[in-house]
């Protein structure tokens, strides 16, 4: 069995969800053009990650082989809609903004894969912690990747304007394409930097 | 037991399915007071803000809505907001957009002379360009602008246009298609809006 570091390392470095196993790329596209939309985003995956393995590794003694993934959907959905009752009612400009968002963290590969992959054969505070890092995982790639965007396509950092006025915003760098881009580009980055980790070692 | 039988996991889905389902109703029914007046207040707020009153924060904007008269002419719902003269008239509209439906409110004085404002509530054009429209300028060109031929025409190329007398307002540069459905849907309202007060545009 892992140890918690050895978990967190993985997560947020050598399987990383995004650059590693490539899950999470629908949403990675779609919510980074402003930094606080995917934050809050983020941090919904980041929970329902993390309650959903614990739930599954609580339950998984219970739960019968034949309707194994389809519990586990449902208790992902259950997570996702609470995340979605709690935004439209503390935080209802976030809500409008992320839109049908919140609604797709539940077809998120990254929640199915480490309930199945982890949560499903592992003890419930070793799962819970490796939805929370899994989730960051996620969340640091994706605010990385926000961060150019809004930088670029707008001018702000979490919408304080930090470039000077005369700056013309990348009109590319609001629209999903340039996404495409920049996930390919650290993409690149994380795994050059692997392989010289890899050959020093 | 055996857990992998028929009756148990017919009886283990059903119960799971209940518990959660009961769960998510007990949050949906503790927080649905929030929510709808959220979505009052929000209603509310886009009013004001059309009809050139701003406000900060829930208890604000209600105080200043109780201000706000509604009225139905001609099966048209109008909001008048009393400013000594000919009155403020605000009309909430859903029209087409390029994407999708244009929802938003416009203002405009009771003599149709001049609008009063602009609010975009929802639309779905394309972020960073038809998008937009929720900015401030594009909304601003519409505070206090003389209607001129019973219209507002939407200029392009936009030019920095501040003449409040012409009758016109810039269009988004890169965003053709939805700056001319916005002028599509100025022409339907105000005709509308003429139909309910009975003023000649």
């Amino acid at each position: 069995m892992s140890s918690p570091k050895e978990i967190m390392r993985e997560n947020l470095w050598t399987n990383n969800p995004i650059f590693m196993q490539i899950l999470g790329i629908c949403s990675a596209l779609a919510v980074t053009n402003l930094m606080i939309n995917t934050l809050i985003m983020t941090l919904g995956v980041v929970f329902v990650t993390a309650m959903s393995n614990l739930t599954v590794s609580l339950m998984k003694s219970l739960i019968p082989r034949k309707v194994r993934m389809i519990v586990q959907t449902l208790i992902i959905a259950f997570y996702v809609i609470i995340v979605d009752i709690l935004l439209r009612a503390y935080l209802p400009d976030i809500s409008r903004a992320l839109g049908p968002y919140v609604g797709l963290i539940i077809t998120n590969c990254i929640i199915m894969g480490r309930a199945e992959a982890f949560a499903q054969s592992n003890p419930p505070v070793l799962s819970l912690w490796d939805g929370v890092t899994s989730g960051m995982g996620y969340m640091g790639v994706l605010m990385t990747i926000a961060f150019v965007r809004e930088l670029l396509g707008f001018g702000t950092v979490l919408g304080f304007p930090v470039l000077p006025s005369g700056f013309e915003p990348w009109i590319i760098m609001v629209t999903p394409p340039s996404a495409f881009f920049l996930l390919g580009i650290i993409i690149w980055i994380g795994k050059t930097i692997m392989n010289k980790e890899g050959a020093t070692a | 037991m055996n857990k992998q039988s028929l009756p148990y996991t017919i009886g283990f889905t059903f119960f799971i399915s209940f518990l959660f389902v009961l769960f998510l109703s007990f949050a949906h029914h503790t927080t649905a007071p929030r929510v709808e007046r959220n979505r009052e207040v929000t209603r509310q707020r886009s009013i004001l803000s059309a009809l050139g009153v701003e406000t900060s924060g829930p208890d604000q904007i209600q105080e200043a809505f109780r201000e706000v008269k509604e009225i139905e002419r001609e099966g048209i719902t109008l909001f008048r907001l009393d400013d000594g003269e000919t009155g403020v008239y605000a009309k909430e509209f859903i029209g087409s957009g390029v994407w999708g439906p244009i929802e938003g409110v416009l203002a405009v004085t009771g003599d149709l002379a001049r609008t009063r404002g602009l609010e975009i509530v929802d639309q779905t054009e394309t972020p960073g360009l038809g998008g937009r429209i929720t900015e401030g300028w594009f909304k601003e060109q519409l505070r206090d602008l003389r209607i001129v031929e019973g219209t507002i025409r939407v200029a392009a190329p936009g030019e920095g246009d501040t003449d409040k007398e012409n009758g016109k307002i810039d269009a988004i540069t890169g965003a053709t298609r939805t700056s001319e459905r916005m002028g599509v849907i100025f022409k339907n309202e105000l005709e509308r809006i003429a139909s309910a007060l009975g003023v000649e545009l």
